[in-house]
């Protein structure tokens, strides 16, 4: 017992250390920019239609090629975290989501705003973002160490099981059917595939194209997929500038009540959010639907949900903030992402030469701690940046939507262009835009695409190796304690599913 | 009752998330089809890389997984699309019709003209050029203004990138 105690605690000193010497780096003069930045154009995309915080990673990722790594991943995380407040803002005060994460809050945040509300539904959710963002850093600082020392332990089969089980835990928890994420997931590592082989340096499916050894490059596969995709959908559509309800600014203060009423779910929400971001998934949606069915379920009047109840905004909005905090974990402590948000980031690191893994807590301290005090200034700067500023951004939903989407398709085909100087990669922008475009009609998840491109490489190497290690016999991995529960748990995500509604029919017949 | 016979099957066919007409369950049953045959072409193609042996797994023994795996997938999707003709279903989007396909097909073909007008004209010409597409198709009715915004945009894009970022984006005819 005393030995644990004294491990917890050398741990919280070192965090406390970390941290310190992490603001250091935060506030030098290039990082703290770079975090001002990356959270200011996550509040903006957050609000746009059209570009979310994945499209905007994948667009700023070449012209972070001059920044040091740690300086873009603070800049990167920034547009990931400052998105799930910008989100709110268009979804309160039009009922239009700005991101997927944010259409929970549009339940009973619009019908706030309808019913004169809006300023304080606002301000609960940029409070509970506040709230729960740092909270979620906190447990991230704390938790990410603790795994990153047990990882070290980790051999090929338990990154094989990890990796393989990240993948279908994001298939069957997705959005959609599990069977087209399955099919999206074979799609993606079939992308991750084409190349030189990475032992033998054999090249793969280049098609007899010599700019295809280097492989399909992350970039312009997010893009197409998020940006491109998207502009194709909106292009449906000619609307008009949407038709806002008004916030004066002194409507932002909710009442002496409101606070009472969203204090706790904002804890909550918090909580929640942070532990479903550590499952492999699109973890900021998930959690503001459990969050809100946490609200609903303890609340003692839900009659309300649906009819404007500020724990409904304030219980999501907090969820998918300490989400991303938790989102962050397996990347920083494992170098594994299991979300396309912090598979961007992933893949900055490797553009930067980084090598993840459980060792870049110590080897790189100062990108670890780096991006967790960036996540404590960027979290303050958010809250300002929507609080008293909410009506500057909020006006720039007036910008014409030709004029908004001519923008994102030249900066989409730029920053692709000036990831390689290739043509091809345009090509294979446009090319996985029109895919994007019809698979997301056709209600496929396309988060699987990127992981598997991602990961993929992961886990042929990992599988290779374990093979290697095991002479062949693939079954002796089943041996090792973490490599057989983390399998179990896979199977049991497939399986379930399938055996749940047999119980149930057995539970009718019965009665 | 003649719909409690499809009550079951409609659920299934609401949890899957399928679109309502029979187009968009032809695109699903054409989309399944690329994925089968693409997984299949893959599959093969893996057959010309080295396979190894268990212990010393080779270049293909990976991607013959891969493609297995997606072949292995794409038949139960494919068999879906086609069973699920018959139901009838609401409320679900589809792709457009008319002038609004028209639209999204426009902006498609918009980009793949820059994509290959790209190294022979040069960014310049193509941004423009696009920009006034796009602003177009998306309805901006003045002219004289698309072509403002587009020359503005080309101009302040070709010198975030070229002059700040060190982009050596293809001048074309025009600059060189």
């Amino acid at each position: 017992m005393s030995r644990f105690l004294g491990v917890s605690f050398s741990l919280n000193m070192d965090s406390i250390q970390g941290l310190a010497y992490g603001f250091g780096v935060a506030f030098s003069g290039p990082n703290l920019l770079a975090c001002l930045l990356g959270v200011l154009i996550g509040t903006l995309v957050g609000i746009l239609p059209g570009i979310g915080p994945i499209g905007a990673m994948a667009l700023l990722i070449p012209s972070t090629f001059a920044l040091g790594p740690t300086t873009a991943l603070i800049m990167l995380a920034g547009i990931y975290y400052g998105s799930m407040y910008g989100g709110s803002t268009t979804t309160i005060l039009i009922n239009v989501p700005g991101e997927a994460a944010s259409v929970v809050t549009a339940i009973d945040g619009y019908q706030m705003a309808r019913k004169g509300r809006g300023g304080a539904a606002l301000a609960v959710s940029a409070v509970g973002s506040f709230v729960a963002g740092t909270l979620g850093v906190v447990a991230l600082m704390f938790f990410a160490p603790l795994l990153a020392e047990a990882a070290l332990k980790f051999g090929p089969p338990e990154y094989f099981s990890l990796t393989l089980v990240g993948l279908i835990f994001l298939s069957q928890l997705g959005r959609g059917s599990a069977l087209r994420s399955f099919i999206m997931v074979g799609f993606g590592l079939l992308l991750g595939t084409v190349g030189m082989e990475p032992i033998s340096g054999l090249p793969r499916f280049t098609l007899g194209q010599l700019q295809l050894a280097q492989g399909v490059e992350l970039v312009p596969v997010a893009m197409g997929l998020y940006g491109i995709g998207e502009v194709l959908i909106i292009s449906e559509r000619i609307t008009g500038i949407p038709q806002m309800i008004k916030v004066k600014f002194r409507e932002l203060f909710p009442t002496v009540a409101e606070w009472k009423k969203a204090f706790p779910p904002m804890l909550r929400g918090g909580g929640v959010g942070f532990f479903i971001g550590l499952i492999p998934g699109p973890a900021a949606i998930i959690s503001t639907f459990a969050a809100y069915t946490l609200e609903k379920k303890i609340s003692k009047h839900p009659e309300e949900f649906g009819q404007g109840a500020i724990e409904g905004v304030a219980g999501p909005e907090a969820a998918n903030n300490s989400a991303t905090a938790g989102a962050m974990v397996p990347l920083l402590a494992l170098g594994i992402p299991f979300a396309p948000a912090t598979a961007m980031l992933l893949g900055a690191l490797i553009i930067h030469g980084v090598q993840p893994g459980p060792l870049l807590m110590t080897q790189k301290p100062e990108i670890f701690w780096g991006v967790v005090a960036s996540m404590y200034i960027g979290n303050v700067v958010l809250l300002i940046l929507n609080l008293p500023l909410v009506g500057i951004f909020a006006s720039i939903l007036r910008l014409p939507q030709h004029l908004l989407m001519g923008l994102i398709l030249l900066l989409c085909l730029v920053g692709t262009y000036s990831v390689n100087n290739s043509i091809l990669d345009i090509y294979i922008l446009i090319g996985m835009g029109v895919v994007g475009y019809i698979l997301r009609k056709l209600k496929f998840d396309l988060a699987p695409v990127i992981l598997g491109l991602v990961l993929g490489p992961m886990l042929e190497k990992t599988l290779r190796q374990s093979l290697f290690m095991c002479r062949g016999d693939i079954t002796s991995i089943l041996y090792r304690p973490i490599t057989a529960v983390l399998l179990s748990a896979g199977i049991a995500v497939i399986v379930l599913p399938h055996l749940l509604p047999l119980f149930r029919r057995k539970e009718k017949v019965s009665r | 009752m003649p719909g409690a016979r499809y009550s079951a099957k409609a659920e299934r066919f609401v949890l899957s998330g399928l679109g309502e007409n029979d187009m968009a369950i032809g695109a699903l049953a054409f989309v399944s089809l690329c994925f089968l045959v693409l997984g299949g072409a893959y599959l093969a193609g893996s057959f010309f890389l080295p396979m190894g042996t268990a212990a010393h797994p080779g270049a293909g023994f990976y991607p013959l997984l891969v493609g297995i795996a997606l072949v292995c997938l794409s038949v139960p999707l494919l068999g879906q699309s086609l069973k699920t003709k018959e139901i009838d279903q609401r409320g679900e989007e589809a792709f457009p019709k008319g002038e609004d396909l028209q639209r999204v097909m426009a902006v498609a073909l918009a980009l793949v003209f820059f994509a290959v007008f790209l190294k022979p004209l040069g960014y310049g010409i193509c941004s423009a050029a696009l920009m006034i597409a796009i602003l177009r198709f998306l309805g901006m009715r003045n002219w004289g203004r698309a072509i403002l915004i587009s020359i503005l945009s080309m101009a302040i894009s070709y010198y975030l990138f070229a002059s700040v970022l060190d982009v050596p984006l293809p001048r074309g005819i025009l600059f060189s």
